[in-house]
């Protein structure tokens, strides 16, 4: 049966009825509407479904909804604002750190939880920082430029 | 970078890139109806039985449980992918594969649908069944399907499992052969490859009121797999409209219609949306992947490397069904060479296990692996440096292909310097560390292209397709649009499209978009810059013949200022005589026009553990005009990372007893990830396709064709031992450090014996 459970999703406290089996990405997805996360896998193998949770990222699909009660859920949703893209969005859309688009939502979530913690990485910490996110389009390459990219304007604009 | 172009050439952030980074792109598994219903499928647990019994009244009287079908609710009707309809679109009375869905329910949720699955109750009498495709082509083998001769589409009896036979002869091969200084013969084996989209399969069907289904779809095709359902549910084809979602990569694994069937028939029989959505595991047990290969080759060389004869014989497991029409391999494997002397055989091979389907040029990779590992071996058994025995056989303009088409003007030499240039070859590395080199084609795709541009009274335009964006298309044809209008970028509008809405088209698949269906944007532009030219001559007062058209304005040749921009004419354009305009064009096929790759790797092979380390992979391809380079390179990025995997990590390993998929998941089916692989090297070589919108080559299939050859022969070139099976797991190249890597058998007299060509 149906649970109330109490989220802050995007900043915005949010009360739902949800089943307690449910995961975490099935309750992003299916009672809060929010279709960003992707389900690739549901086996935390492919980081398709990755959010923020308090801050760091995690694969929601292997999170049971209700043990993230309380936590305070970023999603891809929550990252633009209206005066714009976040720097990371930006620079995946600029350098071309996308094709299919299927992994992005949980490509970005990653490196955004990952450039807050640490803002000045070298190439090789972001390829080890996206390691939990599959992407079969772009062979990384413009990915990896994309997170070094947004490093540097972050800190730029610091 | 210097262009002749005003658009084209420059990098364009892809036009659907908002939307992918903030997550608002809608894929099939985003779509959310009222009253939806969720679907779920049972599986067989055999790869070869007659179902006896298949009970579902437990599962359809489960609380929540709207409908439960089987294959018997489908019309019993054959359905093919490929060239033979040798399927039902869920088996009626016999299983051919472990995986192969024997029933559906749809329920209110997901947990239902479960629930009741595990309801279902079925008895199988079990089959004789086989695996080993060349055991399947022995006397005494099971008989996958014993009706094979009567199905529509079958052309020739050449052994009870044989689904296909492609053949390609030339010249006096047994002459050749006798006459060349020196034979080297090989057998290679390439295993099964998942195509590894991150998007499972996924669909939702609805049926209107008026009786119309309606399916949001995750596909490459729209068109086909409208006519497919059409056929299967044995309704019009008007009666069906298809809606592209945004695709989620398929790389050819949804060419064709695939489980889109089930939820449209309990749409049907409910009246309610059912949204099917498989999971990983289904994905990997359920959907065709690629199957294992072999491929047995013999050269016939002359002391100086000139090849003058080749033999090869290639076997393509296409498990239980023929998922993706005849292997495309039969004109690989002469590779990108001139070969005067030849006798290539492509077999399909049915066996008990999941079928075969498309992936990224299919079969092509496997070829190349052969021919390209093949080179090598020549170039050392003959004592030649492996580089200049690529360049001496390499194709020329002029040279006559296995299709029988004339390669026209080309870049191949260039991409072979470039890779040279950029790896130093030849150059002495240390212990462990080695060189190696492979050469790939392909051909720009053709097929049915259409477009239609309507301009709008604000001088932009809108660009309406069929074809669904696979691979940054949609960006690339607006670019198209907006160099032969003379507008930029901004002012082209891509519509998201259906069946209901945009022309017919062919699939989006074997790089055919941006040459077949960017030629019909780019002559559909040219229809609306040929009808705003009378319109411009009409209200300037003077002959068409005397105007010029540059930059968005027509203006008068003789007095330049007299003149109006695209905009003035557009809007000018929704009262004029001829009302608004529309530009349209559509096209069946394009000239053949090679595209030629070559590639580079330098690896590290550790000689304790075997582990290959790829430490710098370059690639230089002829693309042609680059229509957006940033588009480009990452095709070309993709696709050598998806070959990285294909040499090195990925093994989609099947049951020896029972056919199944034995590891199902991304945690045992192992693509490469961020940290595995080295920084991208490109060379973008541009010699301009004689036919091809503003002078574009296709792109995207040969990137991945490269890397387990040149991979191999770097291993090679590294420790001195040759594996001639892929993938060059840690395992297997330790195997052959320790001398334990056995030749694989392959009976090639058999099949020659089978044509009636005698034994050397």
């Amino acid at each position: 049966m149906k649970q109330p459970l109490t989220l802050t999703i995007n900043g915005e406290s949010r009360l739902m009825l949800v089943e307690p089996y449910y995961s975490l990405l099935d309750c992003l997805r299916d009672e809060a509407q929010l279709t960003g996360a992707k389900k690739g896998c549901d086996e935390g193998d492919c980081g398709a479904c990755t959010v923020l949770m308090d801050g760091k990222p995690v694969t929601s699909c292997l999170i049971l909804a209700h043990s993230a009660h309380d936590c305070d859920i970023t999603t891809i949703e929550g990252l633009a604002t209206v005066d714009g893209l976040s720097p990371v969005q930006k620079a995946f859309v600029e350098h071309g750190g996308l094709q299919c688009g299927f992994c992005i939502p949980g490509l970005i979530m990653s490196a955004t939880g990952f450039l807050q913690a640490n803002p000045d990485p070298t190439e090789e910490d972001v390829r080890f920082a996206i390691g939990g996110n599959l992407c079969r389009c772009t062979g990384y390459a413009r990915v990896v430029e994309a997170v070094m990219a947004a490093a540097q304007e972050m800190r730029e604009g610091r | 970078m210097t262009t002749q172009f005003k658009v084209l050439e420059r990098n364009h952030p892809r036009v659907d890139a908002y939307d992918k980074v903030t997550g608002r792109a809608t894929y099939a598994s985003d779509v959310y109806l009222p009253g939806m219903l969720a679907c779920k499928l049972l599986p067989s647990t055999r790869n070869h039985a007659r179902i006896v019994r298949l009970d579902t009244s437990k599962a359809a009287s489960h609380p929540g449980v709207r409908c439960v079908i089987t294959g018997t609710d489908f019309p019993d009707i054959r359905f093919g992918s490929g060239a033979l309809r040798d399927r039902y679109i869920m088996p009626r009375e016999v299983v051919n594969f472990v995986g192969e869905p024997i029933a559906a329910v749809a329920a209110d949720d997901e947990a239902t649908a479960l629930e009741a699955i595990e309801l279902i109750e079925v008895e199988y009498e079990d089959l004789p069944s086989v695996v080993n495709p060349l055991s399947a082509m022995g006397t005494g083998a099971a008989t996958v399907h014993p009706e094979l001769e009567d199905y529509e589409g079958y052309g020739f009896t050449l052994g009870h499992n044989v689904s296909t036979l492609l053949d390609a002869d030339r010249g006096d091969v047994d002459q050749a052969f006798k006459d060349a200084d020196a034979v080297v013969e090989d057998v290679y084996r390439s295993q099964g490859i998942n195509q590894g989209f991150l998007e499972p399969m996924a669909c939702v069907a609805d049926v209107e009121p008026n009786g119309r289904l309606v399916v949001y779809a995750s596909t490459q095709g729209p068109y086909q797999i409208r006519a497919s359902l059409a056929g299967v549910l044995e309704i019009p084809v008007s009666r069906i409209r298809v809606v592209a979602m945004e695709l989620g990569g398929g790389f050819g694994a949804k060419l064709r219609l695939t489980f889109e069937a089930f939820p449209a028939l309990l749409a049907m029989k409910t009246g309610r949306p059912v949204k099917l959505v498989n999971t990983r595991e289904e994905v990997f047990t359920m959907n065709g992947p690629r199957l294992p290969v072999t491929n047995y080759i013999r050269s016939g060389v002359m002391r100086d490397g000139t090849i003058v004869a080749r033999e090869a014989y290639t076997i393509f497991d296409v498990g239980a069904y023929l998922g993706a029409g005849p292997n495309s391999g039969i004109g690989h494997g002469i590779g990108a060479y001139r070969v005067p002397n030849y006798r290539l055989r492509s077999y399909g091979v049915y066996t008990n296990k999941i079928y075969v389907g498309s992936y990224r040029a299919s079969g092509v990779a496997d070829m190349t692996f052969a021919v390209e590992s093949h080179m090598d071996r020549i170039a050392h058994e003959l004592g030649l440096d492996p580089y200049d025995l690529r360049v001496k056989n390499a194709l020329r303009e002029g040279d006559v292909s296995v299709s029988g088409a004339v390669v026209p003007t080309n870049g191949l030499m260039e991409t072979l310097e470039a890779i040279k240039e950029k790896i130093d070859w030849p150059r002495d590395l240390e212990d462990g560390h080695g060189l190696g080199l492979a050469l790939c084609e392909w051909r720009s795709g053709s097929g049915p292209s259409t477009a239609a541009i309507s301009v709008n009274d604000d001088g932009t335009v809108s660009l309406l397709t069929g074809s669904v964006d696979i691979s940054g298309s949609d960006t690339s044809l607006a670019a198209i649009a907006a160099e032969a209008l003379g507008i930029p970028m901004e002012k082209v509008v891509v519509a998201k499209r259906d069946t209901d809405l945009a022309p017919y088209t062919g699939q989006s698949g074997g790089s055919r978009i941006v040459y077949s269906q960017g030629t019909a944007v780019q002559r559909a532009a040219e229809d609306i810059v040929q009808k705003l030219m009378a319109l411009a001559a009409d209200r300037l007062g003077v002959p068409e013949d005397a105007l010029g058209c540059e930059d968005g304005r027509v203006y008068v040749m003789d007095n330049e200022p007299q003149g109006l921009t695209f905009t003035q004419l557009a809007a000018a354009s929704i009262t004029s005589r001829g009302g608004p305009i529309i530009g349209t064009a559509s096209l069946s096929s394009m000239p053949y026009t090679p595209v030629f790759a070559a590639q580079a790797a330098e690896v590290k092979v550790d000689r304790e553990t075997g582990q290959v380390r790829v430490l710098r992979y370059i690639q230089a391809q002829d693309v042609g005009t680059a229509i957006n380079p940033m588009a480009v390179e990452g095709q070309l990025d993709g696709g050598v990372v998806q070959g990285i995997g294909r040499a090195l990590t990925e093994d989609q390993q099947f049951d020896p007893e029972t056919g199944a998929v034995r590891n199902p998941s991304f945690a045992s089916y192992l693509m490469p990830l961020a940290m595995d692989l080295p920084e991208s090297e490109i060379v973008l070589i541009n010699v301009p396709a004689p036919d091809g919108p503003f002078g574009a080559r296709a792109v995207a299939e040969p990137p991945g064709f490269g890397p387990p050859a040149a991979i191999a022969n770097a291993v090679y070139d590294a420790v001195g031992v040759r594996v001639k099976e892929l993938p060059l797991s840690g395992e297997r190249v330790l195997a052959a450090l320790n001398g334990q890597n056995a030749d694989i058998d392959f009976d090639v007299e058999a099949l020659r014996r089978a044509e009636g060509i005698a034994a050397d």
